[in-house]
């Protein structure tokens, strides 16, 4: 299976772990991943929009110029991304005014864009594409007795107009997927609430509370881990724990993987290469009877 | 960026009676163009929105309030909230609203729209969105630590201090990239800007 | 085939009403004109024509003129065309030899220039009397009815329907799709807002049904197809097999108690179990028990029979086959009833994920079980009421329209709640709180004083905490953050059509609304009919109400029959479509076409069922060998009349106006009567539908002298805007083969009361077309010719 692939800005940095991971099962599971050369920002849902609204289509149109001619899906880790990108592909469709004003610019770096890219979610490609069948099968050393609480965030399963992944409300897949590995999904109440995005640069007290509830919400129901699938929702919840600890002066301490990383637990791939030691609260928290599983990889 | 901890009361506004200002239909028509604005008329006014929104307690005027005070032309009202920047444009509202408001999308457009009429309630938010887009149309890619220095009030102290401790701690795990990995055509993203025509959005 | 018409004798009667037309129109002049007619034999003028003298005056002169045809140039037809009618006929003649010309309300009282005026009447009457040449004698038959009725469902609405008719003397057979009667209405608990006992209002009602010898049950029955016309129905009803003989059946319940399978019940709506054989309820109608054969063992895996070897009446039959039967009705009435939306695709509210999260109709179940929390069984103390789920809703997973009973049943059960609950705690959540019927605002304000907790706020999600139940909504009176913990969240979902109405719609020829209830023929005025005569609908069928309604409707629908087939026998309008066999080649388009279903293809030849034809005519210009014709207005007085409207001298511009008999040329009566004044260049010819017209006829009317042609259909016609329009740009593109300009065309909808509308058209055609100009002759002749010839050629 062959894909665009497009990492989105954080792959860079603060999620440099996301992207390690997700190219570890990707070899595993005979997925191809072709990066799109000279990709760029999406514009990042509003971020670049608020203030330029046509440069922004522009800006993820030109990703999308890009991969239309590699004829591939092209396929993101990043929710943000995911749904940006396919929002554009919703406005380019809707206007024409908006399409071909944005082919003008496209235009001047030598590019077009007529809409045929399909945008999928990574985690789409692993549940849809490749089957928890596959999954099973590549399990080598599974996750028993480790409850994870997977968390899909807002744009993986909103809104079902464009990211139509699961249920919006109810969502499974991947808590199936978790399942698939050997682990047991818990359910919480806040696996589809937003971890607050962009507040945490603009109006940080609010982001710090928005995340603060999920994590506690998932840490009272039991959970050892918390399994994500956006750079974003991921620094929210991993990175900023501790100022969400000494901001509301309470201990939380709750690993945050991106599930790609849970997955490469599983089969048998080693922490290291999983990128697991950037994981800002220690995984090595987690039950010992699950690492120790996990790191018995044979 | 950690200012003083604030308390999220809710706010109720009580809504002063300037509606109708004169230009009611103008700034409802011009709302109604906007990505997400084309079903403002459908609102029913349910509530289902401000009860579902992750951010309201923290915002002065619920969606459901934004909503009608646009469909009675409450321009400054709207503009200036902080209702639209506290929108972290999750989509809750959208997709549980019966009437089929586009009330997320509606968001990122006012933010746009205030900007514009230099209407923004809390500088911080535009300055974001601001240095965003200067640090992309730079590089092609964000990178955070333009952004973050750009951010910073160095009158803050004790945000300063913690900034310190949260950037300290990336550095730690390697998360912060001090170098910043622009993409190779950076020319053709003035070429783009200006083609779009949008110069002098301030 | 032309011929030529025989030398007809007409008699032409011009009537002054009093001034209202001889104030305006030169009465000497038009008799003069129309004496100078061939064929016209007597051309009079009186006071007024309609009065008793008057009808003596054309009484006489049929006699002793022997008259073959009569015209009345007089008031609107819509005042007095029966009246000449009758009084033709009393004269011995046939009463559709007898035509009218509306020369007041579309003439004298909207011309001022006396000139124009009396040629234009002098026009309308020579058209007319053009046109009295073809006419033919008709008669209205008599159409003997069957005098039974089909009831389809077997609710509330069903069941009074049933014992109204069968009261009057009906045999009635009411089919219902479950294994008993009852509908709904026999699982819920009490009535707002008298708090009725829901059962003991029903149940009598159901056993006087099963007792009536007027009245056939039939259940677990379902009508597959229909067949004949209005008074003489021929339906097929297919019964499903209960397995059990029903005569047989004493109810003894010994088949229940011993069967091993369990299965949800759909009459407890899935809170509780029943076996595989089971009694539908304890009131159930039929009294017997049935088999559902997805669950029995016998039939999943071909073992036990307990049941059989228990019965001591030998009433269980694994044998019992589908029995399909043939019921010859007069009238069917569709009491189909409702269904709940399914609930949980409105996700937010997590319905399916708690036991503790119902619908109102499984709270209706949950108080005649004795309260309790479905999942621990305890008594509810803090209850959440949601409303509008689902309902008002314009997204995917929801319906527009108002539930119309969820405000009134939330409040009911609150109020039940604090009656049966010491200390209980009814939370009602709304968007609008709807009590619009008799004693149920007072009735709201009960649950107010009874310190039920309204917030106004629709609920934004029901979040499972383990024991409780979690709300969480905005009261938007307040502006604040509502989340609350509760023992049992009632969801109140929309209401939809029960299963099968699109379906049940085609089979019988009948419209649904854009909701998908079954369509009335009019909002205000015509409730229970559809548009299908001798076939009604009552009840929630029709859209959601309450008990109340209901009745009203089912009382409504039975009257409407019994006036249908009350005097035995039904008069059919000799007004319809025939064929003319010998030109037909069987391809039925016209069947499609047919918006009453009235055309069918029979063994091998096209049958038009007169009951069913409304006479629109819009069969007439689709078939392609002209093959069919419409009585009284069949081509030959169809053409004749627009020559005579088109022709007379060309100075003057002509503007023929096409109008629909009822709407639209009432809508021009109207205007006649308000004295609203237009150009007397507008001559107005009455059709049933301006779906009857071909481009043949707009040739003619070019042909013979028209500059330009409008057409004015009823908005509740059978020919919506929409497909008018569509026809119109036809005639255009056609006349654009002649070098004919599309302007010359004009078309519009209306309704009574907007009849000004067409005024204004009128105004602006007339501008129109003067600074068009006249047609050439050339042009004229170009079209004549082309018409000669394809005559020709036929």
């Amino acid at each position: 299976m062959k894909y665009a692939f497009y990492p989105g800005c954080s792959s860079q940095s603060t999620a440099k772990e996301y992207e390690n991971s997700v190219k570890a099962i990707s070899e595993v599971l005979d997925i191809e991943l072709v990066e799109v050369p000279g990709w760029n920002c999406c514009g990042a849902i509003d971020a670049v929009y608020s203030f330029k609204p046509l440069y922004s289509i522009a800006l993820a149109a030109r990703n999308l110029a890009i991969a239309e001619k590699m004829q591939m899906d092209l396929t993101t880790p990043c929710s943000a991304c995911y749904f940006t990108l396919s929002k554009t592909n919703s406005i380019l469709k809707e206007d024409s005014e908006k399409k071909t004003k944005v082919n003008e610019a496209l235009q001047t770096a030598g590019l077009s864009y007529n809409g045929g890219v399909k945008v999928r979610h990574f985690a789409d490609v692993i549940f849809s594409d490749i089957g928890l069948q596959k999954i099973k099968e590549k399990v080598k050393a599974p996750l028993t007795a480790l409850k994870v609480a997977s968390y899909y965030g807002c744009f993986l399963v909103r809104p079902s107009s464009i990211c139509s992944f699961d249920n919006p409300e109810h969502p499974t897949h991947l808590d199936d997927l978790a399942e698939t590995l050997g682990a047991s999904p818990v359910d919480y109440y806040g696996k589809t609430r937003c971890c607050g995005a962009s507040l945490g640069f603009t109006d940080e007290d609010i982001m710090l509370k928005m995340s603060k509830e999920i994590l506690l919400s998932a840490k009272n129901a039991g959970a050892d881990c918390m399994a994500t699938a956006c750079p974003l929702c991921h620094f929210n919840l991993d990175a900023r724990q501790k100022d969400i600890e000494s901001h509301f002066n309470i201990r939380i301490d709750l690993p945050v993987l991106h599930f790609t990383q849970l997955m490469g637990l599983a089969f048998g791939i080693e922490p290291k290469q999983l990128g697991l030691n950037r994981n800002c609260v220690s995984p090595n928290n987690i039950s010992p009877l699950a690492v120790a599983r996990a790191s018995n990889k044979t | 960026m950690l200012h003083e901890k604030k308390k999220f009361d809710t706010v109720t506004k009580t809504i002063q009676a300037t509606p109708h200002q004169g230009s009611r239909k103008d700034f409802l028509r011009e709302v109604m163009k906007l990505p997400g604005g084309e079903k403002i008329l459908e609102c029913i006014q349910c509530g289902s929105c401000a009860g579902g929104c992750p951010t309201r307690f923290a915002m002065d005027y619920s969606p459901m309030q934004i909503i009608k005070m646009i469909n009675l032309g409450m321009k400054k009202e709207v503009l200036s909230s902080s209702t639209i920047w506290i929108c972290s444009t999750c989509y809750t509202c959208s997709s549980r609203c019966p009437r089929d408001v586009g009330f997320a999308t509606l968001m990122m457009a006012l933010k746009n729209k205030a900007i514009q009429e230099n209407m923004v309630k809390n500088p911080i938010n535009s300055k974001f969105h601001r240095y965003f887009f200067e640090v992309v149309n730079k590089y092609g890619k964000l990178h955070e630590p333009s952004l973050f220095l750009k951010l910073l009030d160095k009158t803050d102290i004790n945000g300063l201090r913690s900034n310190l401790g949260l950037g300290l701690r990336l550095l730690k795990k390697g998360k912060l990239e001090m170098r910043a990995k622009k993409i190779e055509q950076t020319s053709i993203l003035s070429a783009m800007l200006e083609k779009t025509d949008e110069r002098g959005t301030s | 085939m032309a011929t030529l018409p025989q030398k007809l004798s007409i008699g032409v009667f011009v009537c002054h009403c009093g001034g209202n037309i001889s104030d305006t129109v030169d009465m000497a002049q038009v008799k003069n004109s129309i004496s100078s007619i061939d064929s016209v034999k007597v051309a009079e003028s009186f006071e007024y024509v309609c009065s008793n003298p008057g009808q003596e005056m054309i009484k006489k002169a049929v006699k002793e003129q022997s008259l073959d045809r009569v015209v009345v140039a007089s008031c609107s037809p819509r005042m007095h065309l029966e009246t000449f009618r009758q009084a033709v006929k009393s004269a011995g003649m046939n009463p559709y030899f007898l035509e009218m010309v509306n020369i007041r309300e579309q003439c004298s009282w909207v011309h001022d220039d006396r000139a124009k005026a009396t040629n234009k009447a002098t026009a309308l009457i020579r058209a007319a009397v053009q046109r009295a040449q073809y006419l033919e004698p008709l008669t209205p038959s008599k159409l003997k009815v069957t005098e039974s009725v089909l009831i389809i469902g077997g609710g509330i609405a069903g069941i009074n329907s049933a014992l109204e008719l069968a009261d009057k003397g009906y045999q009635v057979y009411l089919a219902e799709r479950n294994p008993s009667i009852g509908g709904h209405m026999s699982q819920l608990s009490k009535t707002f807002p008298t708090f009725d006992c829901s059962a003991c209002i029903l149940t009598p009602r159901m056993v006087s049904v099963a007792q009536h010898p007027n009245i056939k049950i039939l259940t677990n029955a379902e009508p597959t197809s229909i067949k004949g016309s209005a008074g003489n129905y021929e339906v097929n009803v297919r019964i499903k097999p209960r397995y059990v003989d029903a005569t047989k059946c004493i109810a003894c319940g010994e088949c229940t108690l011993k069967c091993p399978i369990k299965k949800p019940s759909s009459f407890e709506e899935n809170l509780l179990e029943e076996k595989a054989i089971y009694r539908p309820f304890k009131q159930a109608i039929p009294n017997a028990s049935v088999i559902d054969k997805d669950y029995c063992l016998h039939f999943t895996k071909g073992v036990c029979g307990i049941c059989q070897k228990l019965c001591k009446s030998e009433a269980i039959n694994f044998e019992q086959q589908e029995e399909q039967m043939e019921l010859k009705v007069g009238a069917i009435i569709v009491s189909t009833g409702y269904n709940l939306i399914d609930t949980k695709l409105v996700g937010q509210y997590s319905f399916g994920f708690h036991p503790d999260i119902v619908t109102n109709l499984q709270f209706e179940r949950l108080m005649l079980q004795g309260l309790h929390r479905p999942s621990n069984g305890e008594m509810p103390k803090k209850v959440a009421f949601i409303l509008c789920v689902g309902s008002r809703a314009i997204t995917a997973d929801g319906v527009a329209y108002c539930c119309k009973i969820g405000c009134m049943t939330a409040i009911k059960q609150a109020l039940l709640l604090e009656k049966t609950v010491p200390e209980a705690e009814p939370w009602i959540f709304y968007t609008d709180v709807r009590a619009h019927g008799k004693g149920y605002e007072e009735f709201y304000a009960k649950a107010r004083e009874h310190l039920t907790v309204f917030v106004r706020g629709r609920a934004a999600e029901v979040i499972s905490n383990g024991n409780s139940l979690v709300v969480k909504a905005e009261d938007t009176l307040l502006g604040k953050h509502v989340e609350e913990s509760f023992d049992l969240v009632v969801l109140s979902p929309a209401l939809i059509p029960s299963k099968g109405a699109k379906e049940l719609s085609e089979m019988l020829g009948i419209d649904l609304g854009p909701d998908g209830f079954f369509m009335e023929a009019h909002h205000k005025l015509r409730g229970v009919e559809t548009k299908r005569e001798g076939i009604y609908i009552a009840g929630a069928a029709q859209g959601p109400k309450d008990v109340r309604e209901t009745t009203m409707e089912s009382m409504a629908a039975a009257s409407k029959v019994a006036t249908f087939l009350g005097k035995g026998e039904i008069s059919v309008s000799p007004e319809v479509a025939y064929l003319i066999p010998e030109r037909c080649n069987l391809c039925g388009n016209c069947i499609e076409k047919c918006p009453t279903k009235a055309i069918n293809k029979g063994k091998n030849e096209i049958v038009i069922d007169p009951v069913s034809c409304i006479g629109c005519g819009s069969c007439v210009p689709i078939c392609p060998k002209e093959a069919l014709d419409l009585k009284n207005t069949t081509e030959k007085q169809l053409i004749a009349q627009i020559k005579g409207i088109a022709e007379g001298e060309s100075s003057t511009l002509k503007i023929v106006a096409f109008t629909e008999k009822m709407t639209a040329y009432g809508s021009a009566d109207l205007g006649g009567q308000s004295r609203r004044s237009y150009s007397p260049e507008i001559r107005i010819v009455r059709l049933p539908s301006i779906g009857r017209l071909g481009i043949k006829h707009i040739l003619h009317a070019f042909a013979a002298g028209a500059d330009g042609i409008i057409f004015v259909e009823g908005d509740d016609s059978v020919l919506k805007e929409d497909k008018l329009r569509e026809l119109v740009i036809k005639f255009k593109k056609e006349l654009g083969k002649f070098g004919i300009q599309p302007l010359r065309l004009q078309s519009t909808t209306t309704t009574l009361p907007q009849y000004e509308k067409i005024f204004v058209l009128f105004d602006d055609f007339v501008e129109r077309i003067k600074k068009m100009g006249s047609l050439t002759t050339e042009k004229r002749e170009e079209i004549k010719k082309y018409l000669e010839n394809a005559k020709n050629a036929a």
